[in-house]
């Protein structure tokens, strides 16, 4: 292979690649046992904290699978959350059908409800489209304060039965819930992971760079667009259902349909780094434990004379900023750089420089490399100096 | 209808003189775009035959690239046909044209800056459909092949040295020659170039001539728009000109050149 590269450079190269997984698929394997061996440590209170943290992130990463990739910006995904809950949770209180026939309805209703708003979405571009996506759940929360002997108002519903209980034992019933968590969290990830890094994938991204240019290859766009809108709406709503019949979820607007939800998931998503479904999943599980930490720290803050439990919210929202603001890129990308400049230190650097028509590295790494170039030489200099 | 379809893949430029051919490539009717009350485009009618390069020329606004996007369905004609390789396709979207042969460069190129050359090139060879195993489900359909034959067209537009550049990098006449390389990776019968001259170094319009000249003497149908006239000139057999929307005149180099309207339409503006 490394001599057929030699003459038939682009050829020789993609078989390179293609037998070079990244090491960070690794590091994402890696994390998912660590998330499998976590209970073993954790109280129950916690096991429950973490539940709700997988589902926050299989929210985020179905709002990525979308607006991350089509760029179809959406301000209104917790409207699918909130169809496929609360669809859910009433089949299972009013009529007693079981959760896997909720879920399953669930699911088909968001579906529907990913239809009506990803057909009139592909002719709507940037505010228009925020407008649109933004109104559907508050338009859902009013509908139901105004009929609130059904749907519970602001309070929301109570708890409809778990997919899985362990009768009598509180503890086993979160500890079983949180596996079932983590085995639905592993599906949609998985099937937005793959999706993505599909054809379709490709085209997503192209579509958010240039329609006229994926036309102009003879791809239909808005084929792909209402794809990925409809899909990410049924991962949306599937989780939704799913979490309702979770000892930690219930279909309450706080939980699935208020602003602050929808702020929180792209707060996470750009965070984690947009458009990249794995940063998605790590930016929602570090930003709903950040906020549950800072909920829980009793200390009082000096000059505001106040304790953080009762300002969590505003310390939460001023940190945000401040990461926002220092980390525009999402925290992902950045550590996958990072993460190659370490592995291409420690292999000595890449095997990949090949001469004319053989593959070279992005611009952008290409450029870091050359900073790196720069300091080392500077240090170096320095050093010279130095020992003068 | 089609009973000549088969011997298109193996002709040359010699043997596709048009005159024994019964049916254009490219046949339009009483084509008519208007914008409200503004007629952009009105009652044009032109066949292409196959294997000819067509100069559609005429001054900024005559209506050249509302025609183009009449023909490749990016806008719908008002009035009027398009017919192309024997079969109706007016008012069809934009991919189903390229689906059938005909593709289009832009005059304000759209290339995808988030890519590289090759990547841009090699859009063309995913799987474009919504529903199928390897769209959807398996690692991306663009294989070691498929990068090939995306490398062999970039080598074909003269982007070979520039496969891993990102199209921010390249220079005005690389983001050309991108544009047709995207192009002709869709295989198609007809090309649509549009102002590809505008901003150009004279060596430059020689240089992107020449490529259009190799893609012609290939096979390849070409229509191509300018409205400077004398760099198009050695480049095209027959030429339509059009001013305000209305064809003026049409006929060889020589005959567009002595034509009085033209000259008139031209007067004051730019020499021919």
């Amino acid at each position: 292979m490394a001599t057929q590269s030699a003459e038939d450079g682009s050829a020789g190269t993609i078989q390179l690649l293609r037998q070079n997984i990244p090491p960070r698929y690794y590091v994402g394997f890696v994390a998912f046992l660590v998330l499998a061996a976590l209970p073993l440590g954790l109280s129950t209170v916690k096991i429950l904290t973490m539940t709700a943290a997988l589902y926050f992130a299989m929210f985020v990463v179905s709002w990525d699978f979308v607006s991350g990739y089509t760029g179809q910006v959406s301000f209104g995904h917790t409207l699918f959350f909130g169809v496929g809950g609360y669809t859910a949770a009433l089949l299972n209180l009013e009529f007693g059908l079981s959760p896997v026939l909720t879920v399953i309805a669930g699911v088909l209703l968001t579906t529907v409800a990913g239809l009506m708003v990803g057909f009139p979405a592909l002719r709507l571009h940037g505010h228009y489209l925020a407008l649109i996506t933004l109104l559907p759940p508050l338009v859902l929360i009013r509908f139901f304060s105004l009929y609130r002997s059904t749907f519970g108002g602001e309070t929301g519903l109570p708890n409809p039965d778990n997919l899985i209980e362990v009768q009598g034992d509180f503890a086993a019933t979160a500890l079983v819930n949180y596996y079932l968590g983590l085995v639905v969290f592993a599906a949609i990830f998985l099937i937005a992971f793959v999706i993505t890094r599909s054809d379709h994938g490709i085209t997503y991204t192209a579509i958010q760079e240039n329609e006229d240019a994926v036309s102009s290859v003879g791809i239909n766009p808005a084929k792909f667009k209402l794809f990925a809108f409809v899909m990410s709406a049924a991962l949306a709503g599937f989780a939704g259902a799913m979490f309702v019949h979770t000892p930690i979820g219930s279909a309450s607007p706080s939980q699935l349909l208020e602003l602050t939800v929808m702020i929180e998931i792209l707060i996470a998503a750009i965070l984690g780094g947009v458009g990249t479904i794995s940063g998605a999943a790590v930016g929602a599980v570090f930003i709903y434990l950040a906020r549950d930490y800072i909920r829980g720290i009793d200390t009082v803050v000096p000059i505001l004379d106040m304790p953080v439990t009762r300002m969590d919210t505003f310390l939460f929202y001023v940190l945000m900023l401040g990461m926002l603001f220092f980390l525009p890129g999402g925290l992902l990308p950045k550590l996958t750089v990072f993460g190659r400049k370490i592995h291409a230190r420690v292999t000595g650097g890449s095997p990949k420089a090949v001469t004319d028509g053989g593959y070279q590295q992005p611009a952008f790494v290409r450029q870091i490399e050359a900073y790196r170039t720069r300091i080392l030489e500077a240090l170096a200099a320095l050093l010279r100096r130095d020992s003068k | 209808m089609m009973s000549h379809t088969s011997t298109m893949a193996v002709m040359d430029a010699e043997s596709s003189d048009g005159s024994q051919r019964n049916q254009p490539l490219l046949d339009v009717q009483n084509l008519t775009k208007k914008f409200g009350g503004l007629v952009a485009v009105n009652d044009l009618s032109f066949q292409v035959d196959e294997g000819e390069i067509l100069g559609f020329i005429g001054p900024n606004g005559a209506g050249k690239s509302t025609t183009f996007n009449c023909l490749t369905g990016k806008h719908k004609p008002t009035e009027g046909t398009v017919t192309f390789r024997g079969e109706e396709v007016t008012s069809k979207p934009p991919h189903e044209m390229v689906n059938k042969g005909m593709a289009r460069t832009f005059q304000h190129f759209a290339p995808l800056y988030d890519r590289s050359v090759l990547e841009n090139v090699a859009l063309a060879y995913t799987s474009g459909k919504v529903f199928s195993w390897s769209g959807l489900f398996s690692l991306s359909t663009i294989t070691g092949t498929t990068y090939d034959a995306a490398a062999e067209i970039c080598a074909r537009v003269g982007l070979q040295d520039d496969l891993h550049r990102m199209p921010g990098e390249l220079p005005h006449a690389g983001l050309i020659r991108l544009e047709l390389g995207r192009a002709l990776a869709t295989d198609p019968k007809l090309m649509l170039v549009d102002e590809v001259f505008a901003g150009l170094a004279s060596g430059e319009v020689e240089e992107i001539s020449n490529l259009l000249l190799e893609l012609h003497a290939e096979g390849m149908t070409l229509i191509v728009i300018d409205h400077n006239m004398s760099g198009l000139f050695e480049l095209i057999d027959r030429a339509i000109v059009i001013n305000f929307g209305e064809m003026i005149a049409k006929g060889t180099p020589e005959e567009i050149k002595n034509d009085p309207e033209v000259q008139k339409a031209y007067l004051g503006g730019e020499e021919l």
